[in-house]
């Protein structure tokens, strides 16, 4: 069952897999899925591993459980008030309650979500709920007879619980039978589900007068908040570095720290605790933790197409230097490379450097040349591609990192050229990500 | 048989529902049970109170920088074994030249490599049914130690040190583990793969209030309203460092030293707010509205 799910939660980003299948199933053994919200919180906690993927993944379970498709720029309300699910819902709802025709139609769509999300908890709040009514009902002595009723209560409630699903569910349903077949035990969920004959859960049953909050915390209002806050929602990682995204840059900008944890032989410690323990010699370690990031930023600040993205560099790779305690090195050309290059902005000669310096320097450092490489061609002479050749032979590990869209490369004649000589990525999180990682491939 | 009730929290401790929720079905579904959030949003009292409330074992681990699979786990002790073992010797020694007492290895043999084996409190936890694990900080560790886990944490099963021993424990039997990181590096996806995962989000202010209460009972409603608001208009001005609940309560513990009206004058004047601003820049950042004139600032505050 639900073989299309990993599929289509997978459409949306998310990590879903066989594993999650078999999870899900188990939750449903355990008797800890009931009701479509139970599946909710299930698949949450099981696919969820970041809060940015809580927005994807309401709208995945939104799509995959309830058909309702969210269309870019459109916002929930609209969606729902489109999907087959919640007109059925509605005319039985309304059929039933028929009050609630006179309401707008925003709080009837809230009701169907807080419905839909109603989790065997919240129903366990509003039998708790009707069970301390219960209590002060003379009729039941028998505290025995008491419990069977509250049970039965539960399982009433349950099973009408269960009525939103005419959305269809044929498959959950099929797979709801097959765990209740093999499910003899009375109270542990799963039958619970089959039974539905499309009424509401409370409302008739006094239950939600005995004064419990349907739906707890108010499922619905929580899907919506998650769907319409981008703090639950993945950065761009192909959008160029911006404020909003420079942060999942930094976290893969880390992937060049060389770390390395062993355990050393001290000698001297050893030494020393042996002559107090009279000659018994026992090895004594110590733990070296290392990290090493040596790197080298060569940027192109020449010409206004540069100018935005030189600052937001800067920024990036200062944070990683406060952050970490290495080496960063920054040098400064002007379209391409000669026989000098600068180490300040403004390109001054006094504080130029030969090349034959620059490439003197330790192998291990990693290179990041950001620069959109495009210039005239007569600009890219034969010198200067020997240079580039040189730096890329000197450093193995060169990533060269381009502002400008990929999609534009392949129209400037220099880019082609300089993109044969290096491996060129573009300037995103995510062109960071993949050249930290080719770099972390490469071996001295 | 491990608790698998659903706990909501206990007197002093309020729970989040999703957060209970999250844990129940950890606990059902014998897997860890991840936390991730903002510094002192309560990650590390869930596990805490939970076994305080149930009268259940507590085995911590507080991660570190320096943290191995073999703190965590079990190491064999070698020094010790390596004293017993001479002092095998030096008794058949002392047996030859007639002395009858010997040397004590206190109970231990060394054919017996259990004896060496110091257990930590993952092996612990595993050998005590029923009983609470918590990892604490799991991101300061090395990048290998999650990893690490995967087998034990998959199976249920360590495997001692040289003696070979396997702790095992069950599905049913298996202690609650709970697992916090603050996400200050990626855990990798297998270990998150295997984990139970939940997100605390900021608690809105009305939960602020009833956590402040659990915290503070006796104190003024009034002088507690005041400063959350106060607080959450902080929240809001995108500063460097966000305060967090652990803040606002030490602040709140500050201003309660006063008299209550003597206590809202300093809150209007944001005194003793260096509970809350935790770096130089917001610092000075407020420091500067203060000095622009308070109102107006707070009134930017405000409406900001």
């Amino acid at each position: 069952m639900f073989q299309s799910l990993p599929e289509k939660f997978k459409e949306y980003g998310l990590p879903a897999d066989v594993r999650t299948l078999l999870l899900l199933r188990k939750a449903m053994e355990k008797g800890l899925i009931n009701t479509l919200g139970d599946v909710y919180l299930v698949l949450k906690n099981i696919i969820v591993k970041d809060p940015k993927m809580y927005g994807p993944y309401t709208r995945a379970y939104y799509e995959y459980f309830l058909n309702i498709m969210m269309e870019p720029g459109e916002n929930l309300n609209t969606a729902v008030l489109r999907s087959i699910g919640f007109k059925k819902w509605r005319e039985k709802f309304v059929d039933r309650h028929p009050e609630w025709d006179e309401k707008p139609i925003e709080e009837l769509i809230d009701r169907y979500l807080d419905e839909v999300h109603l989790t065997s908890y919240d129903i366990k709040n509003i039998i708790d709920g009707q069970t301390i009514i219960d209590k002060d009902n003379l009729e039941l002595e028998d505290k025995a007879n008491q419990e069977a009723q509250s049970d039965e209560l539960r399982e009433n409630l349950l099973d009408k619980a269960a009525d939103y699903s005419n959305i269809d569910m044929d498959e959950i349903l099929k797979r709801m039978e097959e765990v209740a077949k093999r499910q003899k035990e009375k109270h542990s969920g799963g039958s619970h589900w089959i039974g539905t004959d499309g009424i509401s859960p409370y409302g008739h049953n006094g239950a939600a007068n005995g004064g419990v909050r349907i739906g707890g915390a108010g499922g619905g209002k929580m899907a919506r908040k998650v769907i319409g806050n981008p703090q639950f929602y993945p950065v761009d990682v192909d959008a160029r570095i911006k404020d909003d995204n420079v942060d999942a840059a930094l976290s893969y900008l880390k992937g060049a720290l060389e770390e390395s944890a062993e355990s050393k032989l001290d000698v001297e410690n050893t030494i020393k605790k042996g002559l107090k323990r009279g000659g018994l010699f026992l090895p004594e370690m110590e733990d070296v933790i290392s990290e090493k990031m040596q790197i080298i930023l060569l940027i192109d600040n020449g010409g206004y197409s540069m100018s935005p993205y030189i600052g937001r560099v800067m920024e990036l790779f200062k944070k990683m230097k406060t952050r970490f305690s290495h080496d960063l090195e920054v040098f400064y050309f002007h379209n391409s490379i000669y026989d000098l290059i600068y180490t300040d902005a403004r390109r001054s000669r006094k504080k130029a450097m030969t090349m034959d310096r620059f490439l003197a320097l330790d192998p291990n450092y990693k290179v990041f040349i950001v620069g959109d490489a495009a210039m005239a061609p007569y600009e890219l002479t034969r010198d200067s591609i020997y240079q580039w050749i040189s730096i890329k032979d000197k450093f193995p590990k060169t990533a060269w990192l381009n502002p400008e869209r990929e999609a534009n490369w392949n129209y400037v004649q220099t880019t082609v050229y300089l993109s044969k000589i290096f491996d060129m990525y573009p300037l995103t999180p995510r062109g960071i990500e993949k050249a930290v990682l080719a770099m972390n491939k490469k071996k001295n | 048989m491990a608790d698998k009730t659903f706990w909501t929290g206990s007197e002093s401790y309020l729970c989040d529902p999703e957060l209970a929720q999250a844990f129940h079905m950890a606990r059902t579904l014998g897997m860890p049970l991840l936390i991730e959030g903002e510094p002192g949003t309560g990650k590390t009292e869930l596990p805490l109170q939970y076994s305080k409330n149930l009268n259940l074992d507590l085995f911590v681990y507080p991660v570190g920088s320096k943290s191995n699979v073999e703190q965590f786990v079990a190491k064999f002790d070698h020094v010790k074994y390596l004293r017993d073992s001479q002092i095998e010797v030096l008794n058949a020694q002392r047996e030859e030249k007639g002395l009858d007492s010997k040397l004590s290895t206190s109970g231990r043999s060394t054919d017996r490599l259990d004896d060496y084996v110091l257990l930590g409190p993952a092996a612990q936890a595993f050998s005590a049914p029923n009983s609470v694990l918590l990892i604490d900080e799991i991101d300061k560790a090395p990048r290998e130690f999650p990893n690490d886990l995967l087998y034990a944490l998959s199976h249920r099963k360590f495997v001692m040190p040289e003696s070979g021993k396997i702790v095992e424990t069950n599905e049913d039997e298996m202690p609650a583990i709970v697992i916090t990181s603050n996400r200050e590096q990626e855990l990798p996806t297998a270990f998150k793969g295997r984990c139970v995962y939940h997100y605390i989000k900021f608690p809105e202010p009305e939960t602020m209030g009833k956590i402040v209460n659990k915290h503070y009972p006796e104190a003024d409603k009034e002088t507690v309203d005041v400063c959350i608001n106060l607080f959450y208009h902080l929240r809001r001005l995108n500063l460097e460092r966000a305060p967090s609940t652990r803040e606002l309560l030490n602040w709140l513990k500050y201003v309660q030293t006063f008299a209550k009206g003597e206590a809202l004058e300093k809150i209007n004047k944001l005194e003793g707010v260096g509970a809350l601003i935790k770096t130089q820049a917001d610092m000075e950042y407020i420091q500067k509205g203060i000095n622009e004139g308070l109102d107006s600032f707070l009134r930017k505050v405000r409406y900001n």
